[in-house]
């Protein structure tokens, strides 16, 4: 939610001035560190059993193959209350993956990865997610008068501090967008969020949201610390800009308990997540 | 306590000879429009008395009973020489006229009279008259103050688009903005693109970079103090200009008699200010008016009036709609109790606020700071050897931090209120400048300042009293447990500080052209401007110390040599200055600010230090005038985890501040060409902002995510741009009241993009990283007309 007022300013001032270029520019190079993407999503109306885990290393910043597989760990997730453990097997090409994952809501789950003799470990507790009650398009209900967005409502329980993720992504697109929420100025209200695509200016229609695009976007409950490791992810994508924090170093719920100076970046997280489908249609 | 003392005993001693002299007191005005003037010297010739007026033109001089030619002379102004028999005290009123024969012009001056600047012990100030701010190219035609400062060593600011200014590695919130003196807490328009004083009615501007003296205090960088004019007393006058993007309008003139005068200005952007916004329902404008009025009651006694009232409305299309700014009202009484002791009684309101509505979420934000400030000073001219300064102010602050409501009956937004805050701050000040020897000058002073955060508001309790606490396993810092919260009524205290803090000057003159100065002083800051981001945005909230949060203390050394060359036609200014900070507030990693109840929470309080070299060579007389300055400084922070345990923000390692400039140089000159044409350059160089570039990436979510290390490691290119103007006043009959001048300008003359930022982030089509640069200005020509009736 606060997010909008920063962005708002950067609109504001990309309004204002807007003489971008894309430059090159030199960056530094950190020694590399584990990547964990940890993410056992368990969509509304399935089983769950199939989960994937995606384990990588960081490179350089200008790198364009980035994706840097690490395919010699051992991954298990461990279900502490009753030290169930699910071992995901590995595909030599980063990925690992169960097909027997249990997934019960309020239970904690322990992330274990053995990589290069270190071990790195996370916990996490499964939440249920709350219903999309709705989803609608407009044009006039987001920032751009006339771009067309997609609005998608849930039921903020009232009796209870939530956060929210809410991922869209236009099929088709290279990478999704997220938003991050929390109920503090909107406890117990009907919430809508909105997604809508800009171009590199108002004229440009072809990069907006178009009738016949399909959106995927799922809604997930998640914990306090996960909701802000992806708020701070969420306001560092692309920054620089003039009112944007200082980057900082992002770290998650992963940590190595062998060598704790040699951390990971990632995040373990369990949650429910409601999935749905949209299709723009040519009506409002 | 002990330099109190000693500057007691040293007011005694001279007391007890300072008979069978007689005083000649008086005010030095402008002889075509009755301005008072500020900084005129006033000596007797052939003695070493002599002084220069104050803010409102006063001077005292005491001398032994005999026959003195008087002279009285501004850089500029044809100078008096008057005799005068000292056979008993007087009154003596002097007007300057304007010296229009010589083609001299004055483009700065700093402590005006050459022999006085030399012996001043006051180091690090310097004066910009109004007329030297016009002469300036600035960008699409619109003079600004804010922008002429920072031409000077050791002033920066963060580029175009950024708000405020840094004063020797200090931060925006440093700096005490005073217009009349009332605090402006936002001396920006549209996000730093102008800045919110219009140079029609600015008499001059007086900064003060390091050994601010006593009569200040409350902000540890810098004083920037704007006088506005008091209007002209003797005829009517209208000035005017029409620019590319806004225009202004100014009258002024006599009331009751030529016992009083007035000004009244009005300043306003056009509605579609920048191209790109060509749009019916997108508005980005700002306006100010200027009041302000003088009445002479009696020879000692005048009153004072003036207002400022500014506004910047955007609106975009209903989804986005802000306006915000300044509202001040002054009313000061200037009385004079004898030819010795001069009086200055003020009243000052302001009030600044900020207002946010964003439509597609219905939110409706409203934002202010209100504060009241009494003061009262005296000037006290004891002998030819001694003046002292003393007084005391009180300001009462009153914090809204914002009310929250829901924009119109769809919007989910639930009201709220941030907890509203309130707080004294009052200050007892005396200042001693004193004449040790004919060779030795020396400013001693001493404010005590106090800070009472008032009650009426709840404040959180924390588990361990840590409302900041460091996650050992996952190496982050966290927002602390909150145990509860203690209610403080409105007549309890939270919070009370009270700070002494000397300032010392001392300057040796080597010679009648050369002196060594050195100076120190001690400052205290008890507000703070909340922002983690790299440029101070409007609606930055200012936050009283309290609970947590204890007030900024900065210590300052500096030394200086100051050199003239052929009689004052150029000049050498050097300065050296080692400043710390302590109780910096620093944040820690995803600080959350905005509409945070529990500020606390996200920040640490750290150290900052600066130290620099500024280098200044001037050409004050002749055709050609101007400026080569050049400045060598560091500025850097260090937070450590203190209370809440942990290493500290950045690993507890020292890092640059935003406003770190390894090098800065500008070098700005105007030559008349003719009598109808003068024309006028800038030059600026500076090493780059420090920035953070990623050292790395990975994929997450599909998702391209940056990896960010220390802070302020790395820098963006450095800003480097060159401006051209050049007046045109068309041939006219010296008799005409209409004068008219053309001011064309071109504003970064070699196109240069200069990068405001870079950012970071993934191409939509390719996927692949990339940087972006954003520039704000790139080659700006503009033309102003500007007339006077």
């Amino acid at each position: 939610m606060k997010k909008y007022i920063y962005l708002s300013f950067i609109c504001v001032v990309n309004l204002l001035v807007s003489c971008t270029d894309v430059i090159d520019v030199e960056v530094p190079t950190a020694d590399p560190r584990l990547v964990i993407e940890a993410s056992l999503d368990w969509e509304k109306g399935t089983l769950g059993n199939n989960q994937t885990i995606k384990l990588s290393k960081t490179s350089p910043y200008f790198d364009t193959n980035s994706s840097n597989p690490v395919t010699n760990a051992m991954v298990s997730v461990t279900r502490l209350s009753d030290n169930r453990v699910f071992n995901f097997a590995n595909n030599n090409d980063g990925t690992y993956t169960t097909t027997s994952f249990e997934a019960v809501f309020n239970e904690t789950y322990q992330l274990d990865v053995l990589y290069e003799n270190e071990v790195y470990t996370a916990t996490e507790m499964l939440l249920p997610t709350t219903e999309i009650t709705k989803i609608t398009q407009s044009k006039d209900g987001g920032i751009l008068p006339d771009a067309i967005e997609v609005n998608v409502f849930f039921d903020d329980p009232d009796n209870e501090t939530n956060f929210y993720i809410i991922r869209f992504q236009n099929q088709g697109d290279l990478f999704p967008e997220f938003r991050d929420l929390s109920d503090e100025l909107l406890n117990g209200n009907e919430i809508r969020v909105f997604y809508e695509k800009r171009g590199d200016d108002e004229n440009d229609k072809d990069n907006e949201l178009k009738p016949g695009d399909v959106v995927d976007i799922n809604l997930f409950n998640v914990s306090e610390r996960y909701y802000k490791y992806m708020q701070l992810l969420n306001s560092q994508l692309g920054s620089g800009n003039p009112f944007s924090p200082t980057p900082v170093e992002l770290r998650g719920n992963c940590i190595n308990a062998t060598n704790a100076d040699n951390y990971p970046y990632g995040y373990f997280r369990v949650t429910e997540t409601d999935e749905r489908v949209y299709t723009i249609t040519e009506e409002n | 306590m002990k330099l109190k003392l000693t500057a007691c005993f040293m007011l005694f001693t001279l007391l007890l000879f300072s008979q069978e002299n007689y005083t000649i007191s008086g005010t030095v005005k402008d002889f075509s429009n009755g301005e008072l003037v500020f900084g005129a010297s006033v000596y007797l010739e052939n003695t070493s008395t002599g002084g220069i007026t104050n803010a409102y033109g006063f001077y005292s001089l005491t001398a032994p009973q005999g026959t003195y030619n008087i002279v009285v002379s501004y850089l500029g102004y044809v100078t008096i020489k008057q005799e005068v028999v000292l056979n008993a005290n007087q009154n003596m009123v002097f007007e300057l006229e304007e010296d229009t024969t010589s083609l001299d012009e004055v483009v700065i001056t700093a402590e005006e009279s050459e022999k006085v600047n030399i012996r001043d012990p006051q180091m690090g100030v310097a004066l910009i008259k109004s007329a030297t701010i016009k002469q300036i190219p600035a960008v699409l035609g619109e003079v600004d103050v804010v922008k002429s400062i920072q031409l000077l060593p050791g002033v920066t600011n963060n580029g175009e688009g950024s708000n405020g200014f840094n004063v020797r590695g200090g931060a925006v919130d440093q700096n005490l903005v005073l217009l009349d003196e009332a605090i402006i807490f936002n001396e920006s328009h549209l996000f730093g693109f102008f800045s919110v004083f219009n140079a029609d009615v600015i008499k001059d501007v007086k900064l003060y970079k390091g050994n601010i003296p006593s009569n200040y205090g409350g902000r540890v960088s810098s004083v920037l103090d704007i006088r506005q004019k008091d209007g002209n007393s003797k005829d009517f006058e209208l000035n005017g200009g029409i620019g590319l993007i806004s225009s202004r309008l100014s009258v002024e003139g006599p009331l009751f008699k030529s016992k009083g005068s007035f000004i009244l200005a009005g300043r306003s952007s056009y509605a579609h200010l920048f191209l790109k916004l060509a749009n019916e329902d997108n508005t980005a404008y700002f306006y100010d008016f200027n009041a302000k009025g003088t009445y002479e009651i009696s020879q000692n006694d005048r009153l004072y009036l003036s207002g400022y009232f500014g506004r910047d409305v955007l609106n975009f299309d209903d989804a986005f709609s802000n306006s915000y700014g300044n509202s001040t009202f002054n009313l000061r009484w200037n009385h004079v109790f004898n030819d010795k002791l001069f009086s200055n009684l003020s009243f000052i309101y302001g009030d600044y606020n900020y207002r946010l509505q964003l439509g597609f979420i219905g939110l409706d934000w409203v934002s202010n700071i209100k504060n009241m400030n009494v003061k009262y000073d005296f000037k006290y001219y004891l002998s030819n050897k001694t003046t002292i300064d003393f007084g005391a102010s009180v300001i009462n602050y009153n914090f809204n931090p914002g009310d929250i409501k829901p924009l119109d009956s769809d919007s989910a937004i639930n009201e709220d209120s941030l907890d509203k805050k309130r707080a004294l701050e009052g200050g007892l000040y005396a200042n001693v400048e004193h004449k040790l020897s004919d060779k030795l000058n020396v400013q001693a002073g001493l404010r005590f300042s106090i800070f009472n955060r008032l009650g009426g508001q709840p404040i959180a309790t924390y588990l361990n009293d840590q409302p900041v606490v460091y996650n050992e396993t996952l190496g982050i810092y966290e927002e602390g447990t909150k145990t509860g919260e203690s209610d403080y009524k409105k007549s309890e205290s939270i919070a009370k500080f009270s700070n002494f803090e000397p300032r010392l000057g001392l300057a040796y003159q080597l010679n009648q052209t050369s002196s060594i100065k050195l100076g120190y002083s001690r400052v205290s800051q008890y507000l703070h401007l909340l922002s983690n981001t790299a440029n101070a945005t409007p609606l930055d909230v200012w936050t009283p110390s309290g609970s947590f949060i204890d007030p900024q203390m900065a210590n300052q050394y500096s030394a200086g040599y100051f050199k003239e060359l052929q009689n004052g036609k150029f000049s050498i200014e050097t300065e050296a200055y080692y400043k710390t900070v302590d109780n910096r507030i620093d944040y820690i990693d995803g600080s959350s600010l905005i509409a945070n109840n529990n500020i606390e929470t996200q920040i640490l309080q750290g150290e900052s230090r600066a130290y620099g070299l500024e280098f200044l060579f001037r050409k004050n007389k002749g055709k050609f005038t101007g400026w080569l300055a050049y400045t060598l400084s560091k500025s850097e922070q260090k937070t450590p985890g203190g209370n809440a345990g942990g290493p500290g923000i950045n690993k507890g390692d020292w890092y640059n501040t935003p406003f770190d400039r390894t090098h800065d140089i500008s070098l700005t000159g105007s030559y008349k060409l003719t009598n109808k044409w003068s024309l006028s350059s800038n030059f600026i160089y500076q090493t780059g902002r420090p920035v953070t570039y990623p050292v790395g990436q990975y994929e997450y979510e599909g998702l391209s995510i940056a990896v960010y290390d220390s802070r302020n490691a790395n820098r963006l290119p450095a800003y480097n741009r060159l401006d051209f103007a050049a007046t045109f006043k068309p041939n006219r009959k010296p008799e005409a009241r209409w004068k008219g001048e053309w001011v064309f300008s071109i504003y970064n003359a070699y196109n240069r993009k200069n990068a405001a930022s870079i950012s970071f982030g993934q191409n939509p089509d390719t996927g692949a990283n990339e940087a972006t640069r954003t520039a704000i200005f790139g080659i700006v020509p503009s033309v102003t007309y500007n007339f006077k009736f």
